[in-house]
């Protein structure tokens, strides 16, 4: 049987219901967030780590220029290794019916027998290839499915500058590609980058590396240290052309499977906390409105004998039936939202199949946190009800004592009319009261500001990596660094305006015990398409002399202008140079070196050669230029960079657009609460006073005008308030979200406040103008003989 | 002297079918301009609902009430506000005073929207309260709230006022004190003055005594020598 007491409790929760779904609301969508964010983060760990046991994800790698087969003996035996094996790779220009562009491939050797025992492969279609036919390949699947191949499709490559016809036997997937992205382009394109695997002796072919490698990758045994490991391969391969031997936080695909799960790890800790705080602040507003209100029935309560404890935990229980149902729905939705997160992750992460799962913890994390929210909101008002005397709680209450105002307040109260004056005394006079409107609805203003942040940060990002930066319809690179007189033939390819000539060399940099592998790009000094960005997006000439550091290169090698810092080159010729730091840029992604294309050639003693060259198209003639590129066996690659902007922002459009307007309709959710509980709870307080004004002749207009003002001025100071909230919280969170690759800097944009202020106001006002047809329907003669 | 209020078979129904209470029932009643008129009955006897009805607050089911000739149960809202506005001060039982104004401003909230009113400091001397014109709510005692409540109903100079059980959180003394602050409104300005209360004592300052029970008037008494209130005990 249902308790009296209990009966009364949902009577009350229903009584309350508008602020409920509000609290109900923001509670899920926080927990939804957390639910989908903390278990596809799981997932995706889970799911990787399984995939790497399974298929032996390499530990390490190093690549030498060349070395023969022998040498894997020794590197074998260095300390902590349990495997190591050989292999060639390398790059190729693919000539492909299906797109107009040259695509291009990183090509991997096959073991001559068996599988590979690093990095295994897993068949998704198709068969191995035979090792004695050269021409059978496997490809990835991703690039497979763009391209719509089928096995037994023939491509055409240019490998090391011959070109070859390869015969697709199967489609395989691998833990060392579980993300694919042509090197340098941080976004998976894949119809115009995939993986090739193909037999040894035709790869030692291909490469003119008979009975010998240039990679080898390890799996290092249980206890091993790592660092140990790298220092003793770099010895035994460093004569070699090694560049050093590297873990998997190097390895393109671990590392932005690391960096989504950064981002996942902040998006679960931030996120959540943000909507459990306003969930609290709800719960806190509607709650202690209930008990303002409740104060006869406490003092009842109390005279019939229940303890403190009883009425304390008879109103804590509203609350806690809040977070259950908020802790339902949160749930519900989170696994809704992480399958939504999956299927979008299947598209870019392949694994051999990832799921959503969110492990019981995980729920009893969210419904602990939903709890915690609505108890921590609900603390003050059940003290407040325990605490109450019963005598003290059925005597009439006392009117609220306005004595004491002092000051400007007292001056500005003095010439303010009987309407504007209430106001402003209510407001002097109830500070915490008014502050709690006030910081609820700058919350809210402050979540929008934050959810409009994130598309006008990924804008400024695509716009000065594309617009400012790199203004090249296409980046040519060589095979191997060529005379400069080549750019005359690059200018001569069909379609080419303009052709600006850049280096680009591998090296390590270190600045006392900070070692960083990054390339060293040149730039010439009056570039006009690939462009050194400095503050406040001005652009820059490189230096004449000394070199520039992306900021967050600049960072990882603790590097200041003025340090003197060593360059070492690792193609194989070994050139240790010091350089000095003359400034830092603010590329938005990437972060390399930069010098006068000039003093690079200088440093790498190889004056007037060129690594590649950055073009200008003249649309008309694209496909021609396409043509003629498809059979330049010269090219080590062509980068499509307009095709690059237009992949990442289908994919910010399509992927990011989504989750962003996801958090601007829970931001909305949020500042709608906020707005509408701020509203009537102040009418809630204000009911006898504006009944009085209705009884004394107050037309409603006037009667509404005590209450709407009162919000009006409270919601205005919020707008001030909220928009630097929200800002400071916007700067923290782009930090928050930056990564080795990405540079997120804080962008006002106007609209995004505007949008921010105006949507919320429009809340504010919308709730009042609810609120405001109560004190239409007040019953005034009920409302004025009830004691309170 | 005319008639300020005539109720022709004023009734007053609250709810359907079988729920419906009715509140009153068939009133006729003409109220004389400057009266002052005590209204008595036991609770929901519908004194209350009638004093409502003649405030604007209310409107009857059926029946008529003219004010000065023109039909209050004709008015819509607006104009029912209009005539709060011009014409009618209310006292209720627990004061509702505005706690954010002090007792002159609180009083100056009538004067802001009223044609003519007297001066804070007038209206709050007549009821004893000159020397507390700027204490708030919260500084004054339940007598002195009251008759703060009676100051700024008054300040209108109103046709009628209205008072519901004025007295009803009062002890004796002060609620004396309050009747005394009516009577004497009512005798200056002439303001036609109702006063619902249950206490059969209060009656004896009534020029005329209407008895309410279950809606319908069930004695009318002309009291020929009002007594003053000081006279008055319970």
């Amino acid at each position: 049987m249902v308790r009296a007491l209990d009966k009364k409790l949902l009577r009350d929760v229903w009584r309350m219901r508008l602020h409920a779904i509000g609290v109900i609301l923001v509670l899920a969508c926080g927990l939804s967030v957390f639910v989908m964010a903390v278990g596809m983060r799981g997932s995706l760990e889970r799911t990787r780590a399984q995939y790497y046991a399974e298929r032996k994800m390499a530990d390490l790698a190093v690549s030498v220029v060349r070395a023969p087969q022998r040498l894997v003996n020794t590197l074998a035996g260095a300390p902590g290794v349990a495997i190591a094996e050989d292999r060639i790779a390398g790059m190729a220009l693919l000539d492909l019916s299906q797109i107009d562009e040259p695509a291009s491939a990183r090509l991997v050797s096959l073991p001559r027998v068996g599988r590979p025992r690093v990095n295994d492969l897993t068949i998704a279609r198709g068969r191995w290839p035979d090792a004695s036919r050269a021409d059978e390949v496997l490809v990835n699947e991703a690039f497979a499915t763009a391209l719509g191949l089928n096995i037994g499709d023939t491509l055409a490559a240019v490998m090391h500058g011959r070109r070859q016809i390869l015969r697709v036997v199967g489609f395989a997937n691998s833990p060392e590609f579980v993300f694919v992205s042509a090197p340098g382009e941080l976004f998976p394109q894949p119809e115009r980058f995939g993986v090739i695997w193909m037999s040894r002796d035709a790869m030692e072919r291909a490469y003119d590396l008979g009975g010998s490698f240039n990679e080898v990758v390890f799996r290092l045994g249980r206890g091993a240290d790592q660092r140990r490991t790298i220092e003793a391969i770099d010895r035994i391969a460093a004569p070699y052309g090694s560049n050093g031997a590297y873990g998997r936080d190097r390895m393109m695909s671990d590392r932005f499977l690391t960096e989504e799960l950064h981002q996942l790890a902040t998006m679960a800790a931030f996120l959540p906390v943000f909507f459990l705080i306003v969930a609290a602040f709800l719960v806190n507003i509607s709650l202690g409105r209930v008990i303002a209100t409740e104060r006869s029935n406490i003092g009842l309560l109390k005279a019939f004998g229940y303890s403190h404890w009883d009425v304390a935990w008879h109103y804590a229980k509203s609350a806690l039936l809040f977070a259950l149902i908020g802790g339902v729905l949160g749930s519900a939705a989170g696994i809704w939202f992480g399958r939504a997160v999956a299927a979008m992750y299947r598209q870019y992460y392949h694994f051999p199949s990832l799921e959503f799962s969110a492990s019981p913890a995980t729920f009893a994390a969210a419904w602990g946190a939903g709890i915690t929210a609505a108890a921590l909101g609900a603390v003050v008002s059940v003290w407040q009800a325990a605490r109450l005397a019963p005598a003290e709680a059925l005597a009439a209450p006392k009117p609220a004592a306005f004595s004491g105002m002092r000051g400007w307040i007292a001056d500005l109260g003095e010439r303010l009319d009987a309407k504007n004056r209430i106001i402003l005394r209510r407001i002097a006079r109830f500070p915490r009261r008014a502050a709690t409107t006030t910081i609820g609805v700058a919350l809210a203003i402050a979540l929008l500001v934050v959810a409009r942040a994130f598309p006008a940060v990924m804008d400024r990002l695509l716009d000065v990596h594309f617009n400012l930066a790199n203004r090249q319809d296409v980046t040519l690179s060589f095979v191997e660094p060529r005379e400069t007189g080549v750019l005359f033939d690059v200018q001569r390819l069909p379609g080419v305006i303009y052709a600006e000539p850049f280096r680009a060399d591998a090296v390590i940099l270190q600045n006392a015990q900070h070692r960083v592998q990054e390339a060293i790009i040149g730039v010439p000094q009056d570039a006009a398409l690939n462009r050194l960005i400095g503050a406040d997006r001005r652009v820059i000439a490189p230096p004449l002399s000394g070199i520039v550091l992306a900021r967050g290169l600049a960072a990882k090698l603790n590097a200041h202008p003025g340090d003197e810092i060593v360059a070492e080159e690792t193609g194989g010729r070994r050139i240790v140079a010091r350089v000095r730091v003359s400034g830092i840029v603010e590329p938005m992604i990437g972060s390399s070196a930069y010098m006068d294309l000039n003093a690079l050639e200088e440093l790498m003693r190889e004056p007037g050669r060129i690594s590649g060259a950055h073009v200008r198209l003249d649309s008309t003639q694209y496909h021609a230029f396409n043509l003629r590129l498809k059979a330049t066996p010269a090219l080590a690659g062509a980068s499509f960079v307009r095709l690059a902007e237009r992949s990442m922002r289908n994919n910010f459009n399509e992927h990011v657009g989504v989750m962003i307007l996801i958090y601007s309709a829970f931001a909305a959710v949020m500042a709608g609460g906020v707005a509408f509980s701020a509203a009537r709870v102040t009418l809630a307080e204000q009911q006898r006073d504006l009944a009085t004004l209705r009884v004394l002749g107050f037309t409603r207009a006037e009667a509404s005008y005590v209450l709407v003002a009162e919000i009006a001025v409270l919601a205005l100071l919020a707008i001030p308030l909220g928009c630097g909230f929200g800002t400071l919280m916007g700067m923290w969170m782009m930090r928050l979200f930056e990564t080795d690759m990405y540079a997120f800097p804080y962008v006002y944009n106007a609209q995004g406040y505007a949008f921010a202020v105006a949507f919320t106001l429009a809340c504010v006002a919308i709730a009042s103008l609810i609120v405001r047809r109560d004190v239409d329907r007040l019953d005034m003669v009920g409302v004025l003989k009830a004691r309170d | 002297m005319g008639a300020v209020f005539a109720l022709k078979g004023l009734t007053k129904i609250y709810g359907e079918g079988e729920t419906a209470v009715r509140a009153l029932a068939d009133v006729d009643l003409e109220i004389a301009e400057g009266e002052l008129m005590v209204l008595l009955g036991p609770s929901g006897s519908g004194k209350s609902t009638l004093l409502n009805i003649l405030g604007g607050l209310d409107r009857p089911t059926s029946g008529e009430v003219l004010f000065r000739g023109a039909s209050l149960s004709q008015m819509d809202e607006r104009a029912l506000t209009r005539y709060r506005r011009a014409h009618v001060g209310f006292i209720f039982q627990f004061y509702n005073l505005i706690p954010s104004l002090t007792a002159a401003e609180n009083v100056d909230l009538v004067r802001e929207i009223a044609e003519n009113p007297l001066s804070a400091a007038e209206a709050l001397t007549l009821v004893g309260l000159g020397d507390r014109q700027h204490h708030f709510p919260a500084q004054l005692s339940g007598g002195e709230q009251q008759r703060v409540a009676v100051a700024r109903a008054i300040a209108k100079r109103p046709a009628i006022l209205l008072c519901d059980e004025p007295t009803g959180a009062l002890d004796v003394h002060t609620g004396v004190r309050v009747l005394e602050a009516l009577a004497k409104v009512n005798a200056r300005y002439g303001s036609t003055t109702l006063i619902v209360t249950h206490n059969a004592d209060v009656a004896r300052m009534g020029q005329r005594v209407v008895r309410f029970g279950d809606g319908r008037i069930r004695s009318l008494e002309v009291n020929a020598k009002p007594a003053p209130p000081s006279e008055l005990k319970w």
